[in-house]
């Protein structure tokens, strides 16, 4: 994605506000956060002007805070994407250009949903019996009282209508990058970094969603808006879970080296300590996503391992008999050792990575349970073997002698 | 210093190794290498470019390690190997003449399949632009065949 420095994402109503002093003195995000809290001392001013019950004020600063906190989350956006780097495939690269113009489109189709919401929200509120409002600020209010709580509801309404929006956004995002996904020919992918940003992006509108949950006390005599709520809830939840979801499932190796991964058998680890380099041959299993290797308790690698986690890992093909067509990637980083503690959370993962060995290397696997081994060699999981993902931070591929640098 | 014929074997019978380096910080990186072997002088020769990662690595850190396997899908207890680890010296855009007689001609019969790069030092003519050669005295070494070790330390 090439980033056009001119060309600022913003939304409508973060720009209005951003333009007026003291706002427009402040970096962005901080004008709406000064904007949200002088909303707050405002408000509790008025109320005690206008001599408003405490659960008023209570239920006044719940919304300003709900607003703040969307706020922030949303406001995660603009500033991830823009650090966002170009994907290394012409169709993914047009798909999150595309992305990207819609959810700030210029002729700001953001505020639409937030516009449509607060609209019929106030129609409600004001025809159709509902008695909230005089729940909250009592029979007759002033004509200030109501236009500071009509603002506060916009500002609501206008955060509900940004979190449909990116959510959407990203739920057909990801389901569009997915399928491109599948037609990457030879080096074309997009980095890890940037799938892990939509993954956060997508994880950031699941809180949105939970924090939504906070407006049911001011609302909670009126079933029908609390249904609307856990609505909302529920649909943000399963649209940012579900474009999470699919993200991960994107794989982040572009095909020539996810094959290469995916079908070679051996690896070499190369580790160091002070100086000291140590290089071994080991079995390791791909699941699309993760590297896993597995090594005894009792030997050098794990030891070194133990005091300096930095690993190179090289798979390659070798075929002695064309030497100009073999292939090499080489990823360096770290390694995350799987131990005891890992159990509860990650029991699934070890599991599944545990089934792929047997699966890749199921020779292996009988040999090492059925002979009279040394202590190292035995394959009790977590005891005596460890499991080890590699978590890489560089990828170098070889194609003969040619040798790329592929981001990660 | 004559070291176990396994070893031996291993060193002389494969040409093809994994070279692991690691920068200041600890870092590693590995590169798979055309090498040869030399008994007499305990020492390993490679050819690489001087502005390759595992030459920026070796200028600040001369010790590595090298593996040379042979590996079965099958089978774990035919797998077999030695990883040598040692101090390196970079020669720069010298020819090999400092090889013996032996390890030469191991040299030429090894790299004779290699046209390009390599023709340069068969032929004993300078080598390529930006080639250096490196040159790893080996310090210790390990062997192993499926679950069993063996060490040897040479000085």
């Amino acid at each position: 994605m090439r980033i056009d420095e001119k060309k600022e994402m913003k939304w409508i109503y973060e720009i209005i506000v951003g333009s007026i002093p003291p706002f427009s003195f402040l970096p962005y995000q901080y004008s709406i956060l000064l904007q949200l809290l002088l909303l707050l001392v405002i408000g509790l001013a008025l109320g005690f002007i206008f001599g408003l019950k405490p659960v008023s004020l209570i239920y006044g600063s719940l919304g300003i805070l709900v607003a703040v906190s969307w706020s922030l989350l949303i406001l995660q956006l603009a500033p991830t994407l823009r650090k966002f780097r170009a994907p290394l495939s012409k169709d993914e690269n047009e798909l999150l250009e595309r992305y990207r113009e819609i959810l700030f489109h210029r002729n700001h189709y953001e505020a639409v949903p937030g516009l449509v919401i607060f609209i019929s929200f106030m129609l409600y509120i004001f025809n159709f019996g509902s008695n909230l409002l005089e729940y909250w600020i009592g029979e007759k209010p002033h004509v200030i009282l109501l236009l500071f709580v009509s603002l506060l509801i916009w500002d609501i309404c206008y955060r509900m209508g940004l979190g449909i929006w990116t959510s959407i956004l990203a739920l057909w995002r990801s389901i569009n990058l997915r399928k491109l996904a599948e037609k990457r020919s030879e080096l074309e992918h997009t980095p890890y970094t940037e799938l892990n940003y939509l993954r956060k992006l997508d994880m950031n509108n699941v809180f949105f969603g939970m924090i939504s949950l906070l407006l049911i006390p001011i609302i909670q005599q009126d079933s029908f808006l609390v249904a609307i709520i856990l609505f909302f809830f529920i649909f943000l939840i399963m649209t940012s879970f579900a474009s999470a979801y699919i993200v991960s499932k994107v794989p982040w190796l572009p095909p020539d080296i996810y094959n290469l991964v995916m079908e070679s058998s051996f690896a070499y680890i190369g580790n160091a300590f002070h100086g000291a380099t140590h290089v071994t041959p080991v079995v390791y299993i791909f699941d699309g996503q993760r590297i896993f290797f597995n090594t005894s308790k009792e030997s050098k690698k794990f030891k070194i391992l133990r005091k300096n986690k930095k690993v190179a890992f090289l798979i390659d093909t070798r075929d002695m008999n064309n030497i100009y067509e073999n292939k090499a990637v080489l990823f360096t980083g770290e390694v995350k050792i799987y131990g005891l503690t890992d159990l509860p959370f990650r029991f699934m993962q070890m599991l599944g990575a545990r089934s792929l060995f047997i699966k890749k290397y199921p020779e292996y696997t009988r040999k090492y349970a059925t002979s009279e081994l040394p202590k190292a060699w035995q394959l009790t999981p977590i005891i005596a073997r460890i499991l080890i993902e590699i978590k890489p931070a560089r990828i170098i591929y070889w194609r003969g002698a040619k040798q790329i640098s592929v981001p990660v | 210093m004559n070291i176990p014929d396994e070893m031996r074997n291993i060193l002389y019978g494969n040409y093809f190794g994994y070279v692991c380096t690691s920068d200041r910080n600890d870092q590693p990186h590995i590169t798979p290498v055309f090498f040869v072997y030399d008994e007499p002088s305990q020492k390993i020769f490679f050819i690489t470019n001087d502005r390759s990662k595992k030459v920026k690595n070796i200028n600040e850190n001369p010790k590595l390690s090298i593996t040379v396997d042979i590996r079965d899908k099958k089978n774990p207890f035919n797998n077999e190997g030695v990883m040598a680890q040692g101090t390196a010296e970079i020669t720069e855009k010298g020819p090999v003449y400092f090889l013996p007689e032996e390890t030469l001609q191991l040299y030429t019969d090894i790299y004779l399949e290699f046209k390009g790069k390599y023709q340069a030092v068969i032929e004993n003519r300078p080598l390529g632009e930006n080639d250096v050669i490196v040159q790893i005295k080996i310090e210790k070494m390990v062997y192993w065949k499926g679950p069993h070790f063996k060490s040897v330390k040479l000085d």
